[in-house]
């Protein structure tokens, strides 16, 4: 029977296990010091997999963990049982859920950010489509670079396609009255690419005529010439 | 500056770096046991894009990604004190927590509505949603892609599936139309050579 349950083991490490077999695995697991150590290194191969699923998550989100966790008891070090699920939580539909999706990995990632949605879902129900084509051009090629401010801006851009997604996902929140705006540098000077408050997302047409996309903080709602210093810069040639 | 068109072959011989991990994640984790709040904010901004990241991508419903994105990271700071650095990496621990939680998620659902009906249905999603599974996607491809594609086509869907979109073995079995036997031994085989091809070790 030991034998029999044991291979289970990619499963379990996978989570596609109910209940009842994973409690019978975790019994197992008391019993077997080699196959803790098979899971524990199952399940950390596992855990690589998520590499490639960064998001920036809902600004509001930070703030709402630290008040829990400020009113949550912490558990003793020697694990009993497993806890149920706390109490309900409110589901937010609320505008400004940023989403990204990225590599974290390997400096290389392409974002899509999502901000405001329900206000703007009609327009990313045509904007999304061009970033869709753009982000399947054979030719993509994906740059990023660090904001000096925590977060990074990403260019992925296709020749082919001669245009480019700008992905800016902060991981601070500029002041009050202020906000993220990203340009394009062209010959004739910097062009406004988009503004948001932890992220932005934009399209860049005409991308051959573009050497470079800066980011700047500027004053609620973004200017047409950049004020503030530049936080992070993506070189395009 | 980071560029990448084309993947060149050496790049998986090497852990892939995760994203920010110094500071490191274990040495906060330890102080967070502590109950120490300013640690904890310190690892929620290493591991918390991550943690949604990965949640949002297996319920696909940022609205709930949110909601357990949240009972994930207060779970991290309730149970700090159980991390066993012996048993693997501190961020490994958390994405654990973070997948199993989804996980239990997309099965209670199912118990309401059968998934793959509800998927069909979900694929009027926001044009968004869609753009970004599919950056995801190839993403993905780009980056454990020497490695994935190192397992055999069974191997491979069979991790996939139950990984990213949250089905059980014997779901995959149904999908892939295999025996379960021959799904169980496929998930373990290929989480091993992912491991081998990937490096990855757990210093016990």
């Amino acid at each position: 029977m030991t034998a029999d349950i044991h291979s289970l083991v990619g499963a379990y490490a996978l989570d596609a296990v109910d209940d009842v077999e994973r409690a019978a695995f975790d019994r197992h697991l008391r019993d077997c010091e080699a196959c803790r150590a098979e899971v524990a290194e199952l399940q950390e191969t596992a855990a690589r997999l998520a590499d490639g699923t960064w998001s920036v998550p809902p600004p509001n989100l930070r703030g709402d963990v630290m008040a829990r966790i400020a009113a949550t008891r912490q558990a003793a070090p020697v694990a009993a049982v497993r806890p149920r699920r706390s109490g309900s939580l409110r589901l937010r539909l609320t505008a400004a859920a940023a989403a990204v999706v990225a590599a974290a990995t390997a400096g290389t990632a392409v974002f899509v950010v999502q901000e405001q949605r329900v206000r703007h879902e009609q327009a990313l129900a045509t904007t999304g489509s061009r970033e869709r084509t753009i982000l399947s051009a054979p030719d993509l090629v994906v740059r990023q670079e660090s904001l000096t401010t925590g977060g990074h801006v990403t260019v992925a851009t296709s020749r082919l396609q001669n245009a480019g997604v700008i992905l800016l996902a902060g991981s601070t929140v500029p002041a009050d009255g202020k906000v993220y705006e990203a340009w394009t540098i062209e010959a004739q000077g910097p062009v406004a690419a988009g503004v948001g408050r932890t992220a932005v997302s934009h399209v860049i047409e005409n991308l051959s005529a573009a050497s470079a996309v800066a980011v700047t903080i500027e004053p609620a709602p973004g200017g047409t010439k950049p004020t503030g210093e530049v936080i992070g810069e993506v070189k395009l040639t | 500056m980071a560029e990448r068109g084309t993947s060149r072959r050496p790049e998986h011989l090497r852990p892939l770096p995760t994203a920010g991990d110094a500071p490191d994640a274990g040495a906060l984790l330890t102080a967070v046991a502590r109950g120490d709040e300013e640690s904890f904010g310190r690892l929620y901004d290493l591991v918390a894009p991550r943690v949604y990241g990965l949640v949002r991508r297996v319920l696909r419903d940022p609205a709930q990604a949110e909601e357990v994105a949240q009972e994930v990271l207060v779970e991290v700071w309730r149970t700090a004190a159980r991390f066993d650095p012996s048993r693997g990496s501190a961020t490994a621990w958390v994405f654990t927590i973070a997948h199993r939680r989804a996980v239990d998620r997309v099965r209670s659902e199912q118990a309401a509505a059968d998934r793959t009906m509800r998927a069909g249905v979900a694929s009027v999603d926001t044009a968004y949603d869609a753009v970004a599974d599919e950056v995801s996607n190839r993403l993905e491809r780009q980056q454990v892609r020497n490695c994935l594609d190192d397992l055999t086509e069974l191997q491979r869907q069979a991790i996939t599936l139950a990984y990213y979109q949250g089905h059980s073995y014997p779901q995959v079995a149904d999908l892939l139309n295999a025996p379960l036997p021959t799904i169980k031994t496929r998930m373990r085989d290929g989480l091993i050579r992912l491991r081998d091809c990937l490096g990855v070790g757990v210093t016990a």
